[in-house]
């Protein structure tokens, strides 16, 4: 059994998802519950595959096949064994890349990170309108957003999220984090965002740190 | 007369590279986000498939017959600046920094419009960057309207070319007539060049798409400035990565050529690599540097005129990394023959511009044009009977002979701001603080070649209009 879960968490730091999921479906069937999967392998694995990343070991290319292991364990393995109630739902966070903006990598990958942690994800894709953003913000009762932009140019649609949601009288309900390479603390500072996005990992630590979940 | 040339592929290799786009625009083919436009290239021959339009062969090489091969480029006041086309080496300051970093300072903060005449003001003083541009974005004006405002201190106080872009739609036709207030013949003799780039992989946008649609229509030169980011919005291998941005400009020659037969356009391009740690858009990384020396050879191939981001640097301060940076890839552009190259003063992926930055870059124009220049062969030139008059008549001083003083003028290039003094009449000053020296001394004493008043009138007017639509005062400089 720890033999197994020891190549489970080491398919998922490798990024080889289809070795993860068959490990993974022979740790179920040996009776390793979902629950203690998620804990025990799946979450220490996509800390170390963070590690890796933070050490300049590991590329974002790396971090992508290795959040894309995880997830098709999670989906296919963990999710449908998964006894109602017993999945932690942190918060729901609405995530999209700007308008007039149409790269999507960091927004995916955040996504994917976030999901890990328990969040749910409305992921509402690339080229979104600060109004597209503000409704699902309703709809879904989400307590964080999330809105990435790759460019210079394409930034300045954070602020107008922004904006949206405190003309709806949103604004304090939800944390805000401004994501993409190019956001600086600075700018998310002056357009009165929340959170720097522009490394997934720290905005999800200080995300957590602020909804006061670790 | 012997220049360095620098080529990268061989012409079997640019056809091979030729036929790999081809493929990819006929078989996966463009999206185009607006409807409109996608239908100009459907209507023509373009074939509609889940939302993308796959591109014929035959469509291609009709647009490539039909586009003109040489751009003549002209000042403001309609003086003859150069041909696009023939190796014009036009250095030009980068395009739409949101931020400036000041003397001294670690921290860019955002542009106003008096930063905008500044660099304009110093661009017209710089011998070595021969066109200006609209490389702020100003934060003192509403934003609906930044990028046409850009256009209106160089129309005033510059009469050198002008290389630019709209961020909006409605704006490009705004800035096209503050062109036309300032010259009549602005399209039929170009001086101002606009960008517009297509979305990796294999995208346009509403707002590019109409903006070339527009300048397509208009006859105004528009250069198509494909931008792949390796491993993220283009394949990791430079030729992937090349295939991909050949395939993407192609897309831009055939709907300039569909609008209108005969539209100017440049084979632009800013490849990048996406930082595989941080995905930075490193626009100078060795590997981005490889495709534009590629795609160069590309519109070597089609005998396009051809642009670059060079001369620029990822560095946040004006530091070692900046000077290194700019510098290689300064020359390689001019080795590489480019017409159009945009980047000096530029900082930070593009987005941060410093004055004193394109001071020195300035001086590195100078040096790598030299070098680009190459030598003659005459016999002046090979100077064998200088050679045995110095020799044998003068003691093997060059500097007695007459040959010496004729010709070093002409020979050498001298630098201006770098530091080539002997210590004892070095200033203990730093090359950066040359640089803002030379700053405040242009700002000071400069050449400004004022619009006359009867233009500035009907461009001041054009530009109140401007901020009288978005309910805002205007920012007279």
């Amino acid at each position: 059994m720890e033999g197994l879960k020891r190549e489970l968490y080491a398919a998922i730091v490798e990024g080889d998802a289809d070795r993860a999921l068959a490990v993974a479906r022979r740790l179920i069937d040996s009776g390793v519950g979902a629950h203690g999967l998620v804990v025990e392998v799946l979450v220490p694995a996509m800390r170390r595959v963070g590690e890796l990343f933070e050490r300049g070991e590991y590329f974002i290319a790396d971090v992508i096949a290795c959040a894309e292991a995880f997830k098709r364990v999670f989906e296919d393995v963990v999710k449908p064994r998964l006894e109602r109630g017993e999945k932690r739902r942190v918060a729901v966070a609405v995530f999209g890349t700007v308008k007039g903006d149409i790269h999507d990598l960091g927004k995916n990958l955040a996504k994917v990170l976030f999901e890990v942690e328990g969040f749910e994800v409305i992921d509402l894709g690339v080229d979104v309108t600060p109004e597209q953003i503000v409704e699902a913000v309703e709809k879904y009762n989400a307590r964080v957003v999330g809105v990435s932009a790759l460019m210079t140019t394409t930034m300045i649609e954070q602020r107008r999220v922004v904006e949206e949601l405190r003309k709806r009288g949103l604004r304090d309900k939800v944390i805000v984090i401004a994501g993409g390479a190019p956001v600086t603390e600075e700018w998310v500072r002056e357009i009165g965002a929340d959170v720097c996005g522009d490394d997934a990992f720290k905005a999800l630590r200080r995300v957590k740190e602020l909804l006061g979940v670790f | 007369m012997p220049r360095p040339v620098l080529s990268l592929l061989t012409l079997e290799e640019a056809k091979i590279v030729h036929s790999k786009s081809l493929e990819v625009l006929s078989t996966i083919g463009v999206r185009f986000e607006d409807p409109e436009v996608a239908k100009i290239v459907i209507e023509a021959g373009g074939v509609e498939r889940g939302g993308r339009v796959l591109i014929p062969e035959e469509l291609v090489n009709e647009a490539l017959r039909a586009t003109p091969r040489r751009i003549e480029l002209y000042s403001r006041d309609g003086e003859r600046i150069n041909t696009l086309g023939e190796s014009a080496l036009i250095f030009n300051p980068g395009s739409a920094a949101i931020k400036i970093l000041d003397y001294g300072s670690k921290s860019p903060r955002p542009p106003n419009m008096s930063d905008l005449k500044k660099l304009v003001v110093i661009v017209e003083n710089l011998s070595h960057i021969q066109a200006q541009s609209t490389a702020l974005v100003p934060d003192d004006v509403p934003i609906e309207i930044r990028d046409a405002v850009r256009l209106y201190p160089i129309l005033k106080y510059s009469k050198k070319p002008i290389v630019t872009g709209a961020f909006t739609v409605e704006n490009l036709p705004v800035m096209l007539n503050m062109l036309r207030a300032v010259r009549e013949d602005a399209w039929k003799r170009p001086f101002a060049i606009f960008d517009v780039c297509p979305s990796p992989p294999l995208s346009w946008s509403t707002v590019t798409s109409r903006n070339l649609v527009d300048l397509a229509r208009t006859g105004v030169p528009a250069e198509i400035i494909s931008m792949p980011g390796l491993g993220t919005t283009a394949p990791v291998t430079v030729a992937g990565a090349l295939v991909q941005h050949h395939a993407e400009v192609l897309s831009g020659v055939v709907l300039a050529q569909l609008v209108s037969k005969g539209a100017p356009v440049i084979y632009g391009g800013s490849p990048l690599l996406a930082q595989p740690r941080y995905g930075t858009p490193l626009i100078v990384a060795p590997e981005a540097l490889l495709i534009s020396l590629g795609y160069r050879d590309m519109a070597r191939l089609l005998d396009l005129p051809v642009h670059t981001y060079m001369g620029l640097s990822d560095a946040k301060l004006v530091d070692y990394q900046a000077g290194a940076e700019s510098a290689y890839s300064s020359i390689i552009a001019v080795l590489g023959g480019f017409d159009v190259i945009s980047g000096p003063g530029m900082l930070e992926f593009e987005s941060v511009f410093s004055l004193e930055k394109l001071i020195l870059d300035n001086e590195v124009c100078g040096l790598v044009k030299r070098v680009g220049r190459g030598f003659g062969l005459s016999p002046d030139e090979l100077a064998l009977d200088v050679i045995r008059e110095a020799v044998l008549e003068k003691s093997g001083n060059y500097l007695l002979h007459s040959h010496t003083r004729r010709m070093i003028r002409r020979e050498v290039h001298l630098l201006r701001i770098w530091d080539t003094a002997p210590r004892s009449r070095w200033p203990s000053r730093d090359i950066y603080e040359e640089a803002h020296l030379e700053v405040e001394r242009i700002l000071a004493e400069g050449t400004v070649n004022q619009l006359e008043l009867e233009l500035q009138e009907k461009l001041d007017s054009i530009y109140q209009e401007l901020y009288e639509r978005v309910n805002a005062k205007p920012v007279f400089i």
